[in-house]
């Protein structure tokens, strides 16, 4: 009822609009909750009224809402399940009341003006679409007593209990922190061939349409709650709790954390030709010293993604450093984030900034660019994963490689292994080791759990960097921008990407993108061989009358070096061959890729030295690049040398460490 | 003050048997050479013909790196960026205070190390004891009459220390710390336990430790035929005086921990090849010839104290003096 009157176009001055020419979205999915939290008990009870407009082409005889909660309610879920195939049963011990559930007590069509609600809850069942578990409860839904119509709109007013559980994929509680994500009942998105409302599932994220959220929050007074969306107003209740309101307009979903222990800082982002934004710091106080370095990270993600893609479309985005165990860190949600830290963070490592970036970056890719990250996942962590990268290059370097000790508490700095943006920011060794696990453009939900972080993330940054160097910057950049504005608040699917890089490239790419999304080819292109010998041709040669023999039949001391280039893999690239010779003259050769092995041949005074396929390594989805050259003069000996007195110093040290014992 | 007495004592017997420092830093060493070369091997095959050996040469090429660990067998998956500098001590204490697997090949090189110890160990607990040149007939001499009984010894040892981690580290740090730590929302909290749980650990290892120790002193100086006697009268000594005991462990633990605060300083990062690379690994030879003078020193000055405090002509009766004496009836010899 409350929402019915909260959310109607024409509400009073402070109310959100749900349509008007200032919308940006489609705002076809609107909420107006009222939640309250004990945290005690770890039970939130709530209250929403959902206007939902039927934006798609079909009439709809139901409503299908996620229920993100009961993917936690038993080991039979769907997502435990997978959870379980992808890393082992560890989950599946946890106490009782680490578990979580959400259920719906009441469902109602709320009528016109006057008449009275239609209770359907009696109606409810749960559907299992994506794998037909009949023990699944992630998805309910709500058949109507008519079908809506295209363009039609419905006021439904939900109200559920659920308990939040010890922390699983990112939402839950831990002490007095608690972060709430995907914690009401969201209705999936209808689309021209039904409903896309697909089960909760380990390896993947959401998907939903973009609305007006209106949340009033009630906590225990004190307490400190960040939120999606802009806030302020504050009510102290008699209970002894106060309830918070957040609004945002044309966003896709809604979190919450709360806790009393939280620092709540701020600072403002302020770039010339870009919306200024308020940022707010919600850190934990054993965090305290790090604050600039979230800022810091947030507003050059904020600049850098700005400047190369469109900027960021609301006024406030919140940054939320999560407690330590909660298990929720490095998660994204509109106007929203968690970061991650740890108490020991040198300088010289990028964490918290990798994460933090990456989470910023949602803001665009997710947030603004609402792909499914049920079937298209890489569409967002992809590109994401790539451009946090180009930040951290950018902004953050250089910076290195360390390693944790002592339980992981006690951080060891390599100064001499520096971050390298085309190997560590794409995650060039986990794709490595998973190249052919999937097909990208297999829905990602139906991806092998363990490996689809690699196809998702790592791949999809592996490829677009090959692209940027490529193509170059330049038209990549433009590509990415065209796609974010002409895709803002709408749901793009991957030819829309394909389309657009075509376009803006003025090239057909689809030789490129059938094989990285279409296919599981791998690239890997070798020097197989490199002779250099004295020419010695001899044998007969045209005379003036009948052929001479000859021996030699060139005798100007020319050598012959030939150069057998490979592709081993079963991917095609075009690639540049490097040729150095002995008196200092290099050629550069262009090889389109195709066949499986290539010749080159030279007849000059100087032997070739050096050979170097792909030396600018524009392919970095080459797996193995320690095979794309060759050296008349390796180095391999010292090296090895090197590392294998290193590696026995430290193993004498291992001995005499255990030796401690006898 | 018999912990300072027992301490320069002890170091003193340590500096005058410098052939045993010697000859335990050689075996340390040519333990290692052998597997070493291996992967030696494996890493110039690795690298061929390939430009990346230039930065692996120059430098570290990290991607390349994950790759041959990941590819490899266990000796190069033991190739990790921990064998550089003092990252290679953070990472042993920690792999040792965690309960850290090592790779299969890595375990047995340390078990016939620990068996090599164990063997020599009479003759230089009896070099030690005599702190007089015993030459290498003697020193082998009390490695073959001790050997087999200390053997014996480093079995019960095994199962003790094979208790200790097995059971009292999972104990300790799987279950206790977990469920200390389940509900901590603060890191330094957590660390703080962890940190406490290693004292706890490393202090029952200690006291275990110091019972087999004096065991082992035990069992050579009075030529103890009985390892099972020997680990009483360890433990007896041990009971008796607990304090000088573990103060003179403690200080021979700050000698240790000296020495690798100083490694710690001096420790190269990766480096590149040609004189730099032979200077680093000239640095670790020292720091491990530093280390091993350390470990000596636990040896000598306890025999030092245990000889100051029992084995003396008031204790034991001059006992028939067969050769080879036992190091008691030697002192008491001398004093006829």
């Amino acid at each position: 009822m409350c929402g019915a009157i909260l959310l109607t176009p024409t509400s009073a001055a402070g109310q959100p609009r749900t349509a008007g020419a200032d919308a940006r979205s489609p705002r076809n999915a609107n909420y107006s909750i009222d939640v309250r939290l004990d945290p005690d008990a770890r039970i939130l009870t709530g209250r929403a009224v959902l206007t939902w407009r039927n934006i798609a082409a079909v009439s709809s005889p139901d409503l299908r809402f996620h229920l993100y909660y009961n993917a936690w309610r038993n080991s039979r879920s769907t997502w435990m399940r997978e959870r379980e195939l992808g890393r082992g049963p560890g989950l599946t011990s946890r106490p009782e009341t680490d578990w979580g559930w959400i259920d719906v007590t009441a469902v109602r069509l709320l009528g016109a003006g006057d008449a009275p609600p239609l209770d359907l809850t009696d109606r409810v069942r749960f559907v299992s679409p994506d794998d037909g578990n009949p023990d699944d409860r992630t998805v309910l839904a709500v058949p109507m007593p008519a079908p809506v119509a295209p363009g039609e709109t419905v006021n439904v007013e939900l109200e559920w209990i659920s308990r939040v559980p010890r922390t699983f994929a990112r939402t839950g509680a831990i002490g007095n922190f608690f972060f709430i994500a995907q914690w009401f009942p969201k209705i999936g998105v209808l689309e021209d061939d039904g409903w896309n409302c697909h089960q909760f599932h380990a390896g993947t994220e959401f998907f939903s349409d973009y609305g007006v959220y209106d949340v009033r929050i009630s906590v225990p007074t004190g307490w400190i709650v960040g939120s999606t969306g802009a806030g302020g107003q504050l009510r102290n209740n008699a209970d002894g709790t106060t309830t918070h309101r957040y609004v945002q307009e044309d966003v896709h979903d809604f979190a919450w954390t709360t806790s009393p222990d939280f620092l709540d800082l701020t600072e403002r982002f302020e770039v010339a030709g870009l919306p200024a934004v308020q940022m707010r710091l919600l850190l934990q106080p054993e965090h305290s010293g790090q604050a600039g370095r979230h800022f810091t990270a947030t507003a050059a993600t904020l600049q850098a993604y700005g400047q190369w893609f469109g900027s960021y479309p609301y006024a406030q985005i919140t940054i939320v450093d999560p407690a330590w165990q909660s298990g929720a860190g490095g998660m994204e949600y509109p106007t929203l984030f968690t970061t991650g830290t740890r108490w020991l963070a040198p300088p010289e490592v990028p964490q918290p900034e990798g994460v933090t970036i990456h989470e910023a970056g949602h803001q665009f890719w997710y947030g603004v660019v609402g792909n499914n990250e049920f079937e298209h996942a890489w569409l967002d962590e992809g590109l994401n994963t790539f451009a946090t990268a180009r930040v951290l290059e950018a902004e953050f370097t250089p910076n290195r490689i360390a390693q944790r000790y002592f339980g992981g508490f006690v951080p060891f700095v390599f100064r001499d292994m520096v971050w390298s943006r085309a190997t560590d920011g794409n995650r060039l060794a986990g794709y490595r080791n998973a190249a052919r696990a999937d097909v990208q453009q297999t829905p990602t939900f139906r991806y092998w759990p363990g490996t689809a972080g690699a196809i998702t993330y790592n791949k999809t940054a592996l490829w677009l960097h090959t692209l940027e160097r490529h193509l170059g910057w330049e038209p990549v950049r433009e590509i990415l921008s065209v796609f974010y504005r002409r895709w803002q608040f709408r749901h793009p699917k991957p030819e829309d990407f394909f389309a657009i890089a075509n376009e803006v490239s003025g090239q057909d790419l689809s030789w490129y993108f059938d094989q990285v999304h279409g296919g599981t080819q791998i690239f890997d292109y070798a020097v197989q061989q490199v002779t250099t010998r004295p020419l010695r041709d001899r044998g007969f040669v045209d005379g003036d009358r009948r052929p001479v023999f000859r021996d030699p039949i060139d005798d100007r001391g020319l050598t012959r070096t030939t150069v057998t280039i490979r592709r081993q893999g079963d991917g095609i690239f075009p690639v540049e061959v490097l040729v150095v010779f002995d008196d200092g003259e290099t050629v550069r050769e262009q090889w389109d890729g195709r066949e499986p092995w290539q010749l080159f041949t030279y007849e000059r005074t100087a032997g070739a030295v050096r050979v170097e396929v792909d030396p600018d390594r524009v392919l970095l989805l080459d797996l193995d690049y320690a095979n794309n050259s060759w050296t008349a003069a390796p180095r391999a000996g010292p090296a090895a040398t090197k590392w294998m007195l290193r590696w026995m110093i430290w193993l004498q040290d291992l001995l005499l460490t255990y030796a401690f014992l006898v | 003050m018999p912990i300072v007495i027992s301490l320069v004592d002890g170091l003193r017997r340590v500096i005058r048997a410098p052939v045993i420092l010697v000859g335990a830093a050689t075996l340390t060493l040519l333990l290692v050479v052998p597997l070493g070369l291996l992967l030696r091997g494996e890493l110039q095959t690795a690298l061929g013909d390939s430009v990346v050996a230039d930065g692996m040469a120059d430098g570290v090429v990290w991607d390349w790196w994950q790759q041959f660990s990941r590819q490899g067998t266990g000796l190069d998956r033991s190739l990790t960026p921990s064998v550089i500098g003092f990252a290679a001590v953070l990472a042993n204490v920690s792999a040792l205070l965690d309960g850290n697997g090592q790779e299969p090949v890595i375990v047995a090189v340390l078990l016939s190390y620990l068996l090599v110890w164990a063997f020599f160990s009479g003759g230089v607990l009896d070099r030690y004891a005599r702190n007089r040149p015993t030459r290498s007939a003697g020193f082998f001499s009390a490695c073959g009459l001790h050997g087999s009984r200390l053997l014996r010894l480093a079995i019960v040892a095994g199962l003790a220390y094979g208790f200790l981690f097995g059971v009292v580290h999972g104990w300790l740090f799987d279950d206790l710390y977990e469920a200390i730590t389940r509900n901590l929302t603060v890191e330094r909290e957590a660390f703080a336990v962890r940190v406490a749980l290693y004292v706890v650990f490393g202090l029952v290892l200690i006291a275990v430790g110091l019972v087999f120790d004096y065991a082992r002193v035990r069992a050579v100086v009075e030529d103890r035929r009985s390892m099972l006697g020997a680990l009483l009268a360890g433990w007896r000594f041990v009971r008796r005086r607990p304090g000088v005991c573990a103060g003179l462990y403690l200080a021979n633990g700050l000698v240790l921990l000296a020495v690798m605060a100083v490694y710690g300083l001096l420790a190269p990062d990766a480096g590149t090849t040609g004189l730099s690379m032979w200077l680093t690994f000239l640095t670790g030879q020292a720091y491990v010839v530093a280390r091993l003078t350390a470990k000596l020193l636990f040896y000598a000055a306890e025999v030092a104290y245990f000889q100051s405090q029992l084995a003396h002509a008031g204790y034991v009766a001059a006992p028939a003096p067969v050769w080879p004496e036992s190091p008691a009836a030697e002192a008491l010899g001398r004093l006829g």
